[in-house]
């Protein structure tokens, strides 16, 4: 890089080797404060264990704790099960977006309406659906008006459904975004191709399997991981304002269960042991999708 | 065309409407649930929680608004949301800038760590924060969620710079620099300006993000003049179980200006949201 | 180029000082005005005590203008753990509102309380009813408002329209009342009303019904503290009883998709023939279904316990004075006036719930049905039996045991295990609490 005015300010007077790391610095400072720092410190506390004469005492007691609380599988089992809803919510996102892609009438109109979910807040949805999906709720009446009586479930009062529930919840909110997300992706595609294939007498099925899909991967991929994150990290709302971890533990999930153990039971060390295998799930999800993107990745950077 | 391929054609064009419409009315239906029932009495919606109001009251609206501190509320979400956004692409933009154009020790690192980080649930930091803003005294301060929730946002936000600076043509900065621009006023003059659609995006799917919250905004915000949107709603609704159109007058009020946003500028949220991310 | 550097520079600082700026909390400048935050909880069990408080706030600022009572209402889903993150923060309010005992001396045990009776005069305390729900070390830690029973109201009408007479000793059988309850299925009647999605239908069984298996609450520490297991037939036996009403569909059948409060809205509405309720609730359904169109009777009984034949009146929430709190005297002074006999009275008015304190005037109860309930209320030992757990065996086993039995996805044994597994936990868990617990003399 050429200097031509090198005197005029002090940035460029910088050496280059600490030029970078000037940039970095703010968002390392955040980072380090709302990351790093907790992170050790939970990996600490962790370790520490409460003694009946009020010491603490220093082990891994607290995990083994953990991992003899018959309640802890079924939380983590809560969690695995929600991660269902990621494929379910990509392909009707994806289905969605191809036929608002087929120049329907109205598609702007439908695709405004379909979106505007995800502009609701959290709590606002989880409040509403609690009221639809109750056991005389709309759903229901509407279930059995059509006299489907067998299909009307208590869907948030019942041990077997209020997690799908829950998952269908958060499909209704989050789908919108992927909607929006492919059909841009799809706009920016070369058309020519598709019309190409349809003179060729490529059938619907075939021209978005074998052209459409391909050259989506890069979104696609970006929406489910984004989706995978939101049901590991962000379903607490969803679970606080519909069923408050219930029936049992039947929707309690990590994040709640967390909460918990850290601001009602009073035990810092559980609930930092729980964060930390919950870290640690998190860490081999990105560390496997940081394997199986590693050509991408050297490609970005 | 064949007259059979052009029947079938209608077939799916119906379908399609068809497949639409169901959609349609699956988003909207919630919303329109929340509109009729606070226009409804406590009577009424006990005997008919579905259909139109009869009779029409407005009473829930000026209950929520006396009983609850809804607008107030309202003004600590933004209040919440523009400042952490604003710290937030002002510190990424930084830091996605050197990751993109300089080569230096731990870039790899820095930036790997950036999407590890990303995945990090707020349930993993809360107690440490908690108790780190206990000693600095930002309990119950609204410059305390800002900091967390700017520290948050920063991981996914240099992440989508990063791609997207990435996107930008390198010509254009060895021209830049040709002509004596420093790094910081290529970035501010040049990087930025191209880059406003991933940073439109950037700012929609943090706002959401922060106005939404309820996890931390429930633990670090306590007190009732200083709760954001989410909590106090929460709260409101555990306090009127038994007033169900109350709860969703409340909860009208809180959504309302977003849908006004929403339909009066969908195209910054709809295009917006993808103009940065699709690429 | 420098100009805009500095642009930016200026925005950064204009942040900063917005974020400073919005952000304080500090303590206003010291004069002679005092704020005092009140956390405050009631209108559940009490529907009236949100708008009894707020008179009260105004009447008190007429006596004493240098102090402004800023109240902030709870809700009962987070009533513990609000107050115990500001606990762990050591700065909240000035005074909490927490359930009696079990409740209340965790926060004793972790230091963030002062006793009540170190800044209330004895001359005034001793006109407090209940007090020693919350005594400890000699100390009282909170000072009680009410005074709240639960009974099984039920409804006159329906009643006569079945051909089922109430008990004339106040009191069924477990035999009679599940007869009661079959006449009314097959009348097409929902027999009882509850709800149990927030947990708490579920725990009023344990309270109401559970305790009739039990000697005193010593027998129920005996649980806690490991000595006996939980899955013995005393302390959890009582589930299949509950199962075997589920099963025969005695109950409202939306009863997982209800708080208990949404429940028990069934029995006001007339829809079905019983329901728990407090004295509140019997209040609100007297408005409901008529004056005089409600009864109440205890629960009916199946236990040989000695507390079979208990009262469960409790003062149910306590009203605490914080150990950060700049001004205990004035909150005490401030509970103190709540006191006053004419707030009592205008508490009645408000609530129809009868105040804790000796110099209320009962001969303003009128109605029959809770004049009933003060007679339950006021005679023979009574125990609130939830407040006797500690919070997380409450919460995990309690709560969610009913709501286990109420959903059908277990059985009463898993139920009682339920109750072992998690109270083992607890232990396990908490070996400081645990040792509280082992030494606390009830």
């Amino acid at each position: 890089m050429s200097r031509m005015k090198p005197a005029s300010t002090f940035l460029a007077r910088l050496p280059r080797t600490i030029e970078p790391y000037l940039y970095l610095t703010p968002a390392a400072a955040f980072i380090g404060l709302v990351f790093i720092y907790p992170i050790i410190w939970i990996l600490q506390s962790s370790l520490w264990q409460n003694n009946p004469d009020g010491t603490k005492g220093f082990g891994f007691t607290n995990y083994r704790l953990i991992f003899e609380d018959p309640v802890f599988y079924q939380v983590v089992a809560n969690n695995g099960k929600l991660l269902f809803a990621v494929p379910i919510m990509t392909l009707l996102a994806l289905f969605l977006a191809i036929v608002l892609f087929e120049r329907v009438r109205g598609w702007m109109i439908y695709r405004g309406i379909v979106f505007m979910p995800y502009i609701l807040a959290v709590p606002v949805v989880g409040t509403t659906f609690v009221y639809l999906l109750g056991l005389n709720g709309i759903l229901n009446t509407l279930l059995r008006g059509l006299g489907l009586n067998g299909l009307a479930h208590d869907w948030i009062g019942s041990a077997d459904w209020v997690i799908p529930s829950i998952a269908a919840v958060i499909i209704y909110r989050e789908m919108g975004f992927g909607v929006v997300l492919f059909l841009a992706r799809l706009m920016s595609l070369d058309k020519e191709i598709l019309e190409a294939a349809e003179i060729d007498g490529a059938n619907w099925w075939q021209k978005h399997a074998y052209i459409t899909l391909p050259q989506m991967s890069a979104v696609i991929e970006f929406f489910v991981i984004v989706e995978l994150i939101t049901m590991l990290s962000w379903v607490f709302a969803y679970v606080y304002t519909m069923t408050g971890g219930g029936p049992g533990f039947a929707s309690t999930v990590m994040e709640f269960y967390i909460w918990k153990h850290a601001f009602a039971y009073r035990s810092p060390g559980i609930a930092s042991a729980l964060a930390v295998v919950l870290l640690g799930v998190t860490t081999v999800l990105i560390v496997l999708q940081l394997r199986l993107r590693s050509k991408s990745l050297e490609e970005t950077l | 065309m064949s007259t059979r391929h052009r029947r079938e054609n209608i077939i799916w064009v119906g379908m399609r409407q068809l497949i639409l419409i169901v959609f349609s009315i699956v988003a909207l239906y919630p919303i329109y649930y929340m509109f009729v029932t606070a226009f409804k009495t406590r009577d009424d919606w006990l005997h008919h929680q579905f259909g139109f109001p009869n009779p029409i009251t407005f009473q829930n609206f000026t209950d929520a608004l006396s009983r609850g501190n809804i607008p107030l509320w309202f003004q600590n979400s933004v209040v919440v949301t523009v400042a952490s956004i604003l710290i937030t692409t002002i510190v990424s933009a930084l830091a996605a800038y050197s990751i993109v154009r300089f080569r230096f020790t731990g870039r790899v690192l820095y930036f790997n760590s950036m999407i590890a980080f990303m995945v990090v649930p707020p349930a993993v930091l809360i107690l440490p924060l908690f108790v780190f803003a206990v000693n600095v005294g930002l309990v119950n301060s609204l410059t305390g969620v800002i900091i967390i929730y700017s520290g948050l946002l920063i991981p996914f936000s240099v992440y989508l710079l990063v791609s997207f600076f990435r996107s930008l043509p390198t010509e254009l900065f060895d021209a830049a620099a040709i002509d004596g621009c420093t790094n910081f006023d290529t970035l501010w003059r040049i990087t930025l300006p191209l880059s406003t659609p991933a940073i439109v995006t950037l700012v929609v799917v943090n706002a959401l993000f922060v106005w939404n919250e309820l996890l931390i905004a429930l633990v670090f915000l306590q007190s009732e003049e200083l709760k954001t949107l989410m909590p106090g709603l929460t709260l409101f609704k555990g306090h009127f179980t038994l007033n169900e159109p109350l709860i969703m007058a409340g909860t009208l009020i809180a959504t309302l200006p977003m849908i006004l946003l929403y339909l009066f500028g969908q195209r910054l949220f709809v295009e917006g949201l993808t103009a940065g991310a699709v690429k | 180029m420098i100009s805009k550097r500095f642009r930016l520079f200026s925005i950064a600082l204009i942040m900063v000082m917005l974020l400073s700026a919005c952000g304080s909390n500090a303590a206003a400048p010291a004069n002679e005005k005092v704020d005092l935050t009140f956390w405050y909880w009631a209108e559940s069990d009490a529907p009236g005590a949100d708008a009894w408080m707020t008179e009260t706030v105004e009447a008190y600022k007429a006596v004493n203008p240098n102090v402004a009572v800023n109240v902030v209402p709870q809700s009962t889903d987070t009533l513990i753990s609000a107050f115990q993150a500001a606990a762990t923060a050591k700065s909240g309010p000035d005074i909490a509102s927490q359930w009696a005992t079990g409740p209340v001396l965790g926060f004793v045990w972790q230091d963030a309380l002062v006793p009540v009776s170190d800044y209330v005069s004895q001359d005034e305390m001793k006109n407090w009813l209940n007090v020693d729900e919350n005594k400890y070390n000699g100390k009282y830690w909170g000072a009680p408002m009410y005074l709240l029973g639960i009974g099984v109201m039920y409804n006159k009408d329906l009643f006569t329209q079945v051909g089922v007479t109430a008990p004339t000793n106040g009191r069924w059988t477990w035999d009679e009342f599940t007869t009661a309850c079959e006449k009314f299925k097959a009348a097409g009647i929902t027999p009882f009303a509850i709800g149990d999605k927030n947990g708490y239908g579920g725990a009023w069984w344990f309270a109401n019904v559970g305790i009739q298996g039990l000697d005193s609450t010593e027998d129920l520490r005996q649980a806690i503290i490991g000595n006996k297991p939980f899955t013995d037939e005393k302390y959890t036996g009582w589930y299949r009883l509950l199962d075997d009403m589920v099963k025969k569909g005695y109950f409202n059948e939306d009863v997982m998709s209800l708080d208990l409060d949404q429940g028990v809205r069934l029995f006001w509405e007339g829809k079905a023939a019983m329901a728990f309720g407090t004295d509140g609730m019997i209040k609100q359904a007297s408005t409901d279904l008529g004056e005089g169109k409600v009864g109440v009777m205890k629960t009916p009984k199946w236990g040989t316990g000695k507390l079979a034949d208990a009262g469960n009146a409790t003062q149910s929430i306590s009203f605490l004075i914080t150990k950060w709190s700049k001004h205990p005297q004035e909150a005490a002074d401030f509970l103190a006036f709540m006191h006053t006999p004419e707030r009592l009275t205008s508490w009645y008015k408000h609530t129809g719930v009868i105040a804790a304190d000796s110099r209320f005037d009962r001969t303003l109860v009128t109605s029959d049905v809770l004049k009933q309930m003060v007679e339950f209320e006021t005679t023979g030992p009574q125990v609130w039996l939830e407040n006797f757990l500690p919070g997380q065996i409450d919460g995990d086993a309690d709560l969610t045991a009913g709501q286990t039995i109420f959903a059908q996805s277990g059985s009463p044994t898993d139920a009682a295990n339920l109750w072992q597994s998690v109270a083992e936990t607890w232990r396990n868990q908490h070996p400081d609490e645990l040792k509280n617990w082992q030494d606390w003399k009830q």
